[in-house]
């Protein structure tokens, strides 16, 4: 990659950019929060506090969970991003078991706060088994969520761990 | 016993389940429109200032800088209750308040800008507490509102809106009662509802007098009508994007759209205003400020004979509800308990701080926070257990309270105690039930401790409602009702009343968008009104689809509609099912419109019961809340899934947590808040999750065809009088403020192993 | 968030050239999750023109123990400290320290360096530049410190001067209890710098243009115990009210060695020597430890708002002790 260019592989595909402070361009101070959101037209990261505080715009880097509202852009050269939007079956749609069971256990009311929690959930479940309790709530103890789906999403994530057998 | 309902009481997947999971669903800030500016405001330093020059030359040649606004150029546009705000002023009035307005190609074109906007200030005294600012030589905030306090009146609400509890002879109660405490509570501490999505609008002008709203209200036709009158009786379309919650902060943003309209009318381009979380903590809406002091006289039995006192209500620099939620205060407080004599005064006034507006509990909730706690006084003094006290003293069919419009209202609900025993049972409340100021259990230096609160509203039946409902040749069908969707799952469950009308499938229901342009008049899901006011209205516009639907098909039939019924898609003879004809074949391409509409019913009171456990470590301060138990009877259940939500949000929005760690820290001599970001605010994790249990029961309510009641607005409201009452016999001692803090449980004396 | 130039580098020496080439108008970068905050809110009077991205800069991520102690490298990773079993086994204070701060993500992203590094959370210091303007203060370089006057709640009991802001690193408090001390990196080369010498009222011990490279623990005394213990109104997310990392050694009965550090309750971790002293040679019973307890906060000058913080952190020393002692069986 050229000195003032930048490569992002967002859910499989190869994004390049310029870095600079044109239009289209991604600029140093750019969070891959923005880039995701305004030049990707992924919206479905959202942006709650904007200063990794709430957990909303959790997605995957390298498979693990970041605030992309606190990660720059440009320092996610050559990396591998995973939103909520490369979740599902690109050829059929289908959802990922998370999604399934936050969609079955109704774990949302706004939804707002959704989309980072799954992201976490999803994390989680590569990286155990079989959470316990604690464990799960400990992952998801970054995320706000002021309807209170608290215990739904609980629900959901039990769920999803019996959907993987 | 119940009826069996194809879609009602059961569980079904939200209808924007799908494209919530796979991040699809649009919020305000998804949105782009082409040529679109981004906005932002220069806000004021000092709590209370005058502006003696300004100068945005500097800013307004900067790159990519499309239009700076200041006092000098806004449009007269005004807002408020009464109208006393303009877009913007040369008087600034709370640390924050809109200095100048800047919109630009970029967000960062538009935050640099601010820096090059040159202002000199001249600072006047400031005012924070309500007690002070209406004390004599006070800074007075407002020329026309002398002693800072706003008057007492909200014409919407009716000519003789509710704004003191007045009846019987006060003196005479007193007199008559065993036992009279006097005694004052504060729930001051200002919380904020805080949903995740900061509030955010886009405006764009499609003609000189004509204006596009798109917004995260809660609330789209209401938003329209106020614009209409607040902007000189323009036409504006409200369309909602969808909300990122609300808890009623979102329901009618008139200040973010004055600012943006005004920036898109300078600069002919679509301009979009989303507000960082730090404006959203110091300069969107908080809880009013509230303060009750008084006397309460009772007879040994807790029957309550007299109530006088003063409620001190602290709404900032602005008012935009609070009239209303002074009506509505006044007429929940009188369903808690049954009294002959009242003589309770609101005084409402403006301070130097960051507005209180429209927030879910409204009124009630700041009401109950600083009264009860004055009455479990006198209940203490009794020995009066306040479950039994609760239970005997809710409003029950019969009774009669004054309601916000003024008028006498009779309740034709139903008795809630069944609901209060069950819970009570599944707490175990008469097990942990010590006593006033006794501790459940000791361990060591924790200690346990119950309490108990109550809530109801007769605001379920508030406003008016109207809905269309069209039948498809494809018999599919589509409801016209300006919902948007905010998290309780409303926009759903409206589907799911119609599709049980019609008797179709769940999935050939949908609803129009929350657009004003294409729905008729809705005052929006408030005040737990959706499923009483909303669900009448568009139950109603699915039976008038229904009986013109069936009229047709009674010429086919060759009988009276009534002998006829529909079922996906068809129609038959009730006495012969199997001979049925498709809804198309009663006309070619023809559709059916149904039209409904609720008037406003203020006689059926909703109910909630919260009972908590806390542990109180005596060493340390620290408050843990345990176990929580939420009872309510709700006629019908109409969705399970989201009704156990609403009740689990008794833990959010500046409810249950006000009273121990939840506060917008107000420095009082700075006049900042202190906390504008989610470190310093303090909010419940996941770790921190009490065991919640719900107690729902259903016995039908004289309502609709679904014998239902609303629920959700009401359930945080019990929850802080609820919780200082639990530490207070955890720890041995009563409080008269929120939030207990560490410092506070500390200064108990005698309980720890340590001397100083 | 305003715009700032932005540069990788390959190793520590072209960062220490960056921050000297660029002297006050340059920030290094590693985590991000702290100086993306101050910087979105604009908190301080000069917005950095450059910042230097380390993150990058290969084998600064090393966790080493050999007969010098424990070596960590300046860009590990909290979620990984926490997690370490080496350091869960022998540094447990460390590790608790690590994993009590945050959320799951900001430990996936924050670094150790940057963890001592990081800004004050002071809300004065910290008031967002969007709501009226930022706030001057004596950190800031002119004007008084606000919270002595004001709601000081979260601020110093103890050594505050000029500045009334209390330690936010967690990993300081438990660096203390182990005796530890930060590598840095300079122009003028490298130095050692013992970690109780590393915080002062008004920031810490970094020059201009020198930079954190490594964290270094000594051996641990044989047969050692540590315990941790953080108040915070909530489990997640909150800085330290008070910590508390203790570290004992018993022989016999009889208290050989003691060490207590208190966290947030001075502008760097504190150790309570009076107290240690006091227990050397004793046997722990309850009276001793609430006598230590005691001491360990004697001279605590608390302001207007933070008394209860002298009261917890008695608590919290006494509490920490009695679980250190006990894990001695």
């Amino acid at each position: 990659m050229k000195e003032n260019g930048l490569l992002l592989m967002v859910n499989g595909q190869s994004y390049e950019f310029k870095i600079g402070t044109g239009p289209g361009e991604v600029s140093p101070s750019h969070t891959l929060a923005r880039t995701l959101r305004e030049d990707l037209g992924l919206t479905g990261t959202k942006v709650g506090c904007n200063k990794g505080e709430c957990g909303a715009c959790t997605v995957l880097l390298e498979g693990t969970p970041v605030l992309s509202c606190l990660t720059l852009t440009v320092e996610c050269n050559g990396k591998r991003v995973t939103t909520i939007e490369g979740l599902e079956d690109p050829e059929t749609g289908e959802l990922d078991p998370v999604q399934q069971s936050f969609l079955e256990s109704g774990a949302f009311q706004c939804g707002f706060c959704t989309p980072g929690m799954i992201m976490t959930v999803k994390a989680l479940l590569g990286d155990m088994p079989a959470p316990t309790e604690l464990e799960i709530k400990e992952a998801l103890s970054g995320h706000y969520c002021r309807c209170i789906s608290h215990y739904h999403v609980l629900d959901a994530v039990g769920r999803a761990i019996g959907k993987r057998g | 016993m119940q009826r069996e309902y194809r879609f009602i009481g059961r569980e079904t997947a939200r209808k924007d389940g799908l494209g919530i999971v796979r991040g699809r669903e649009k919020f305000i800030d998804d949105l782009k429109l082409p040529g679109m500016l981004q906005a932002k405001i220069l806000r004021s330093p000092h709590p209370h200032a005058l502006i003696k020059y300004i100068d945005t030359s500097r800013a307004a040649k900067l790159d990519g800088v499309k239009a700076v606004l200041t006092y000098k150029d806004t449009p007269p546009w005004k807002g408020g209750l009464p109208p006393h705000l303009g877009v913007l002023s040369n008087v600034l009035r709370y640390t924050g308040d809109a200095v100048a307005l800047v919109a630009a190609e970029t967000e960062e074109a538009a935050e640099m800008a601010l820096d090059y906007i040159d202002v000199e200030y001249v600072p006047l005294e400031a005012v924070y507490d309500a007690e002070e600012a209406i004390k004599p030589g006070a800074p007075q905030l407002y020329p026309q509102f002398p002693g800072n306090s706003f008057p007492l009146a909200c014409p919407w609400m009716g000519e003789n809106s509710l704004q003191e509890v007045a009846m019987g002879d006060v003196e005479r109660g007193f007199a008559e009662a065993d036992i009279v405490v006097e005694g004052s509570c504060r729930y001051d501490n200002i919380p904020n509802p805080l949903p995740l999505e900061p509030p955010g609008v886009i405006a764009a002008w499609e003609g000189p007098r004509d204006l596009t709203v798109w917004s995260s209200t809660q609330t789209p036709y209401f938003l329209k009508m106020m614009l209409h009158y607040t902007m000189g009786r323009i036409n504006v379309r409200s369309i909602a994007a969808h909300c990122g919650g609300s808890f009623g902060t979102k329901a009618v943003p008139w200040q973010l759209v004055f600012y943006a309209a005004a920036l898109a009318r300078v600069s002919k381009r679509p301009v979009k205003l989303f507000y960082s979380k730090a404006e959203h903590f110091a300069a969107y809406t908080l809880r009013l400020g509230s303060a009750f002091s008084g006397k309460i006289g009772i007879k040994k039995d807790g029957r309550v004979m007299a109530v006088a006192g003063e409620w001190l209500i602290n709404s900032g620099y602005c008012s935009d509800a609070a009239q209303g939620m002074v009506a509505v205060g006044c007429g929940e407080v009188q369903l808690l308990i049954r009294c002959p004599n009242w003589a309770v005064k609101p005084k409402l006034v403006c301070t130097n701080r960051n507005a209180s507006k429209m927030v879910r509990g409204y009124g009630g909730q700041e009401l109950e926070a600083a009264f009860l706690p004055v009455l479990n006084l006198a209940l203490a003094k009794a020995g009066v257990d306040p479950f039994v006290f609760f239970k005997q003293n809710y409003v029950k069919p019969g009774d009669d309270y004054f309601w916000r419009d003024g008028n006498r209202w009779v309740c034709r609900g139903i008795d809630y105690s069944a609901a209060m025993e069950k819970g009570a049972e599944v707490f175990g409340w008469k097990e942990k039930w010590k006593g006033w100021l006794k501790p459940s259990s000791v361990d060591g230096p924790h200690r346990t401790g119950v309490g108990v609160g109550v809530h109801g509203n007769a605001d379920v039946g508030e406003d008016v409602s109207e809905a269309y409902v069209r039948l498809d040749p494809d018999a599919t069908c589509v409801i016209y009702s300006c919902v948007s969707e905010h998290g309780t799952g409303q926009r759903s469950s409206l589907c799911k009343m119609v599709a049980e009308v019609l008797n179709i499938p769940l999935e050939a229901v949908s609803l129009a968008p929350p657009d004003s342009l294409v729905n008729p008049y809705e005052f929006g899901p408030v005040g737990s009104r959706g499923t009483y006011a909303i669900g009448s209205a568009v139950i109603r516009a699915a039976e008038d689809a229904k009986r013109k639907l069936l009229s047709r098909g009674a010429a086919l039939f060759q009988c009276p509609a009534e002998e006829l019924e529909t079922k996906d898609g068809f129609i038959f003879r009730k006495d012969d099912p199997e001979n049925k004809l498709p809804w198309k074949a009663t006309g070619f391409d023809q559709t059916y419109m149904g039209y409904g509409r609720f008037e406003p019913d203020f006689s059926v009171p909703n109910f909630v019961m919260i009972f908590v456990e806390v542990e109180v470590d005596m060493e340390t301060g620290k408050i843990a809340v345990k176990r929580v138990v939420g009872a309510t009877d709700v006629g019908q259940i109409i969705d399970p899934q989201s009704l156990l939500h609403q009740m689990h949000g008794c833990l959010g929005s500046a409810g249950l947590d006000s009273a121990i760690f939840e506060e917008s820290v107000l420095d009082k001599k700075l006049g900042r808040i202190l906390n504008p970001n989610m470190v310093d605010y303090k909010w419940r994790t996941f770790l921190e999750l009490p065991v919640f249990e719900a107690v729902i029961l259903e016995t039908p309510i004289n309502t609709h065809l679904f014998n239902s009641v609303g629920f959700g607005e009401i359930v945080t409201s019990p929850a802080p009088s609820a919780v200082l009452m639990a530490v207070s016999n955890a720890v041995g001692r009563f409080f008269d403020t929120y939030p207990i803090t560490p410092e506070m449980i500390l200064q108990t004396p005698g309980k720890g192993r340590l001397k100083a | 968030m305003k715009p700032f130039r932005h540069i990788n580098v390959p190793g520590v020496a072209e960062a220490v050239d960056y921050l000297n080439k660029f002297p006050g108008s340059s920030r290094l970068i590693a985590g991000g999750t702290d100086l993306l905050g101050v910087l979105k809110d604009d908190i301080l009077p000069a917005y950095p023109e450059l910042l230097i991205n380390i993150k990058a800069i290969p084998g600064l991520d090393y966790l080493r123990e050999d007969e010098n102690g424990l070596s960590i490298g300046a860009l590990v990773k909290l979620a990984f400290l926490a997690r370490s079993p080496l350091v869960r086994e022998k540094y447990k204070v460390l590790a608790d320290a690590a994993r009590s701060v945050g959320t799951p993500q900001l430990r996936n992203m924050a670094t150790v360096g940057g963890n001592l590094g990081q800004e004050t959370r002071c809300w004065y210091y910290r008031y967002p530049h969007g709501i009226g303007g930022r706030i001057q203060c004596q950190r800031k370089g002119s004007g008084p410190c606000l919270a002595v006057g004001g709601d000081n709640r979260y601020h110093v009991i103890m050594g505050g001067k000029g500045c009334f802001a209390a330690c936010p690193s967690d990993l300081a408090t438990a660096l203390a209890a182990l005796e530890g001390s930060i590598k840095t990196e300079g122009a003028g080369g490298g130095r050692i710098i013992s970690i109780g010498e590393f915080f002062h009222p008004l920031g810490n011990a970094l020059k201009a243009g020198e930079m954190i490279v490594e964290l270094q623990v000594p051996p641990l005394p044989a047969g050692s115990r540590q315990h941790w213990l953080k108040y915070t109104l909530r489990e997640p997310v909150d800085f330290a009210v008070v910590s508390v990392a203790v570290l004992t050694v018993l022989e016999a009965g009889i208290c050989r060695e003691a060490r207590i550090a208190l966290g947030a309750v001075a502008p760097g971790p504190l150790r309570a020597l009076q107290a240690e002293q006091f227990l050397k040679g004793k046997e722990p019973i309850p009276e001793v430890l609430q006598e230590a307890a005691v001491l360990a906060v004697q001279g605590a000058k608390p302001l207007s708002k933070n008394g209860y913080k002298v009261e917890i952190a008695r608590v919290l020393v006494l509490r920490a002790l009695e679980a250190s002692f006990a894990g001695h069986k």
